[in-house]
């Protein structure tokens, strides 16, 4: 236990870079997800064939692999970005093909007679997506959007191994030092719990909020 | 077989020139020719199958045709043919305006579930037709109140009866001011002591002059309201004319048929 308190403060340093790097790959994951999700419904075949090839890769290869990727391979090619952008910008890519299947689901979700229905007062294009398809497929995408953000917090924790200072490399640093792995990696792992927690609780209150009077 | 529309020399609101639509080898339409006037409430009757709520939802391009034209005042809709001869569809942005002008009421409501039923009926002339929102939000709760349901503005849809839904649907077409009303079965999808508050709704809208096509199973309205009755089978309209003489003198036997099995129901 002094353990933890005695190292609280790099701890707490840890888990608000894990914190900035989930939040901002959800936004960027979310985001993108949307756009390919909006493509492999709309869009004409070429570009729909193209998304479709970057969801197959992206869901076909391990993160740890394409992190590996970007932090080795890029500078051959002459590429040199910093971990922590690349670790946010490959995090994002790759999750935003689960995104992107979240959210292609829950459009697909709406019943097409409420297409219709908008179509038939002379909506089209993007009135019918943000007044009637998207607000209904919102609802649907909740519980997986949040289980895909939960993955993300998760998933954070491989750019350790790419030497950027998160939640979990500051663990495995503090265990170096203090050789008590079971209460550290203890402290870290409730860290994780406890934000993915709070997501989980998050989600189930906007599914109260925003769900169907019924 | 088309006769001339009640009121001649009106100017047809509708007209529909040899419309055919087929799936591969199976013809859901087969050169359906018809006109409806400006003020008329035409019924559609026939057997299920027979293509009636096809050719409703292709007088507003819900569905595709591949053959012939529907005009709206004069306008044709749907399909231009370009200079190579070659039929195209129309940009959706004139599809859409299109259907802007035509009200269409569903067999199941089709509300929209995350909306109140005064947005439900204001969101169309406010984000189409571009309508300030005070005046659209006065006009539902006047079309709302003419449905007889002022008192539900702010329910949401899930909480109110099978009639109270489909009136809110007709309030909801009604508030984009269609130069035409289409009814797909509206009445199929209610209990059977619903049914009543929907046709009195419908029926009014035909006293006020309101240029209607509905399809229904519901003979008693068709003879009631209609100033006009098709009856089609087999994607054809084999008959048409006054309520009066298709019920009391059908020609075809196809129509003396389907008159007699809606009759009897199932009495011995």
């Amino acid at each position: 236990m002094d353990v933890l308190i005695n190292n609280g403060w790099l701890l707490l340093r840890g888990a608000s870079l894990t914190l900035w790097m989930s939040a901002a790959s959800i936004g960027i994951a979310a985001t993108l997800g949307l756009a390919f999700a909006l493509v492999q419904v709309f869009a004409a075949w070429p570009l729909r064939a193209l998304v479709e090839v970057y969801l197959f890769v992206m869901r076909g290869v391990p993160l740890l692999v394409l992190l590996f990727g970007m932090y080795y391979a890029l500078p051959y090619a002459g590429m040199d970005i910093d971990p922590a952008t690349g670790g946010i910008l490959v995090i994002s890519l790759y999750f935003a093909a689960f995104m992107s299947e979240v959210f292609r689901g829950a459009i697909l979700a709406v019943p097409r007679v409420q297409w219709d229905a908008g179509r038939a007062l002379g909506m089209h294009g993007s009135a019918l997506m943000t007044n009637v398809v998207l607000p209904q497929a919102v609802r649907t995408a909740g519980p997986p959007f949040i289980n895909t953000c939960i993955m993300i917090v998760k998933g954070t924790s491989l750019v350790s191994i790419i030497g950027l200072w998160d939640l979990t490399q500051i663990g495995r640093q503090i265990v170096e030092r203090t050789l008590a792995p079971f209460s550290v990696f203890g402290g870290v792992a409730l860290i994780y719990f406890f934000i993915c927690f709070a997501l989980s609780l998050v989600g189930r209150h906007l599914e109260r909020r925003f769900g169907y009077v019924h | 077989m088309s006769i001339d529309p009640p009121a001649a020399g009106a100017r047809p609101a509708i007209e529909i020139d040899g419309l055919s639509k087929w799936f591969g080898q199976h013809v859901v339409l087969d050169r359906v020719t018809t006109r409806i006037a400006s003020g008329e409430a035409v019924v559609v009757i026939g057997p299920s199958g027979s293509g009636k709520t096809t050719l409703l939802r292709c007088i507003n391009l819900l569905e595709e045709f591949q053959e012939g034209e529907i005009r709206i005042n004069g306008a044709p809709i749907g399909y231009a043919v370009g200079p190579d001869g070659q039929r195209r569809r129309k940009p959706e942005r004139e599809v859409a305006a299109m259907r802007a002008q035509l009200g269409m009421v569903f067999q199941s409501f089709n509300l929209f579930p995350h909306m109140s039923v005064l947005r439900n009926v204001c969101v169309a002339p406010i984000k189409i037709q571009g309508a300030r929102r005070d005046e659209a939000e006065a006009r539902a709760v006047e079309l709302l109140d003419r449905v007889g349901l002022k008192d539900k503005v702010d329910a949401f849809p899930a909480r109110l009866s099978g009639g109270q839904q489909q009136r809110v649907a007709i309030a909801r077409a009604l508030a984009m001011r269609p130069k035409a009303m289409l009814f797909d079965e509206a009445t199929s999808a209610l209990d059977p002591e619903l049914v009543g508050e929907v046709l009195a709704v419908m029926h009014q809208l035909a006293l006020d002059g309101m240029t209607m096509v509905v399809v229904t199973h519901e003979m008693q309205f068709a003879r009631e309201v209609a100033d006009r009755v098709v009856f089609m089978a087999e994607g054809r309209i084999l008959e048409e004319g006054p309520p009066e003489a298709l019920f009391e003198a059908p020609k075809s036997d196809r129509l003396q048929a389907f008159l007699k099995r809606t009759r009897a129901g199932y009495l011995p």
